[in-house]
């Protein structure tokens, strides 16, 4: 090998190297594990439906990432088929079968402890935008851990709230999130 | 109007009067909102369809620079609202329109981030099923209906039950024999007929049964032969009794039947009444009375 063709390798080699930190690298965030839970507050008892069905996706350009997380509505389970078919019914969960929760961050909220992240929610039909939603995050190897709670309210999406024993479960369903990403 | 004759002019206001009445006797509303962005400022020049999702008639609308849109002249029921607009997502709802006018704000998603076939769903999963939703609707009307009807179908069968305790001795008058059977009679029309919605209530494929509805249909199948067997066994001993002779027989059984029934039906209201099995509930017997009293009360 010469000279002049040594150092045309090298100089392609350096740009490779170079262009992504210079122009903003692609990267993506993968969702590897996840459990949601939804919790029901009713006067006379408490319920908890679990889903560890959801699907999520980042994509990173220039900084920037678009989130989108996306679970199947039938996926949460209560304990109670019963109980989780008429859930289904009454957040016409046939209807709209997903729950999607888009959210937009810049890249370097991988780096903090803790991220606000202003999220729109799509479920039963309906989205509904929850804007400063507080999540803690932290390294877990190559994976980041994110938990928080999403506080949605039965009303953001127009479901009236069920009734048991004659007494409708309060507004307030707030989801547990705890999510595991892995950047590829 | 020059040139018109007085006449023609009054039957064209009385005419105009006239239709504008028959107009106004259709109950219509008007569906109004503003198509806003994920960070909710509004998106002007917003493509709006209202589609009747009886009729299939579609209106369209497009949002102004204020993003606000509006349709008029609504007839009430359901309608699909869809919207789009450039570098977003389209989005459709369902809204129900009431005879009152109506506000439906959109917030759009913008494009560009992963969809959900990044994610590796596929249209099967992500498409919704009207029939399945219609489904599901019927099946939780039915089974509202059932749980009233078992819940007050629970009064007579414990008269009756209590009765049957005075009906069957030696020292029992014919009125309270007869009072116990017309007790049974309306448990029994009662009972079937709180059954029937349970059994006709749609079933949704694909279910794994979990839970404690898994206990109420094990009981279900006790309480339902003992509905069975009770009747055909209280006839029995009913003519025994008007004979004048004493309970012999098969028709013994009849006490003890109908109250492994009673105890059956009672375990498979409470199996699915956890907040009084699971030690969640910590109201007092008053408090239970009061939602019993709701319960067969309330509409």
């Amino acid at each position: 090998m010469n000279a002049s063709a040594f150092r045309a390798r090298f100089l392609i080699l350096a740009f490779l190297v170079v262009s992504p930190l210079a122009f903003g690298a692609d990267s993506q965030w993968v969702l590897d594990q996840s459990t949601l839970t939804y919790h029901v507050s009713h006067p006379l008892h408490q319920v908890d439906g679990i889903s560890h069905a959801a699907r999520g996706k980042g994509v990173c350009h220039a900084g920037e990432c678009d989130f989108l997380i996306a679970v199947p509505v039938k996926t949460f389970d209560s304990g109670d088929s019963n109980r989780d078919l008429h859930m289904l019914q009454v957040t016409r969960g046939a209807q709209y079968p997903m729950v999607t929760v888009r959210t937009h961050l810049p890249e370097s909220a991988a780096n903090d402890a803790q991220i606000h992240a202003d999220l729109d929610v799509e479920f039963a039909g309906q989205t509904a935008h929850y804007k400063d939603v507080t999540f803690q995050l932290s390294a877990q190897g190559n994976e980041k851990r994110l938990s928080g709670t999403i506080p949605t309210k039965l009303n953001d999406f127009k479901i009236d709230p069920p009734s048991l024993l004659t007494m409708p479960i309060k507004n307030d369903i707030p989801v547990r999130v705890d999510m595991t990403w892995k950047q590829q | 109007m020059k040139g018109t004759p007085t006449g023609v002019v009054a039957a064209q206001i009385l005419l105009a009067f006239a239709l504008s009445s028959l107009v106004g006797a259709q109950t219509t509303t008007t569906l109004s909102g503003t198509v806003k962005d994920p960070k909710g400022t509004p998106v002007p020049s917003a493509k709006v369809s209202l589609k009747n999702s009886s009729t299939g008639q579609t209106t369209e609308a497009t949002s102004d620079s204020q993003g606000a849109y509006h349709f008029a002249d609504l007839a009430s029921g359901e309608y699909e609202l869809t919207t789009s607009a450039s570098g977003f997502e389209t989005k459709t709802d369902i809204v129900h329109l009431q005879s009152t006018p109506q506000t439906e704000d959109v917030a759009l998603t913008q494009t560009g981030g992963p969809s959900l076939s990044d994610l590796g769903f596929n249209t099967a999963d992500t498409k919704g099923n009207a029939e399945e939703q219609a489904r599901l609707d019927k099946r939780t009307h039915m089974l509202k209906i059932h749980q009233k009807m078992g819940l007050i179908t629970a009064v007579p069968l414990a008269a009756t039950i209590i009765t049957g305790f005075g009906a069957g001795g030696h020292q029992t008058s014919s009125s309270t024999r007869d009072l116990h059977v017309a007790l049974g009679g309306t448990t029994a029309a009662l009972y079937f007929t709180t059954a029937y919605f349970a059994i006709r209530a749609p079933k949704i494929s694909g279910t794994e049964t979990r839970g404690p509805i898994r206990v109420h249909r094990a009981l279900a199948w006790i309480h339902g032969t003992g509905m069975v067997l009770t009747p055909i066994l209280g006839i029995m001993a009913f003519q025994q009794k008007s004979r004048g002779e004493h309970i012999h027989g098969i028709a013994q059984a009849h006490g003890p039947v109908a109250i492994i029934t009673g105890a059956a039906y009672r375990g498979a209201v409470v199996s699915l009444s956890e907040v009084l099995t699971r030690g969640v509930y910590q109201g007092t017997s008053s408090d239970k009375l009061e939602i019993c009293v709701r319960l067969l009360t309330q509409p």
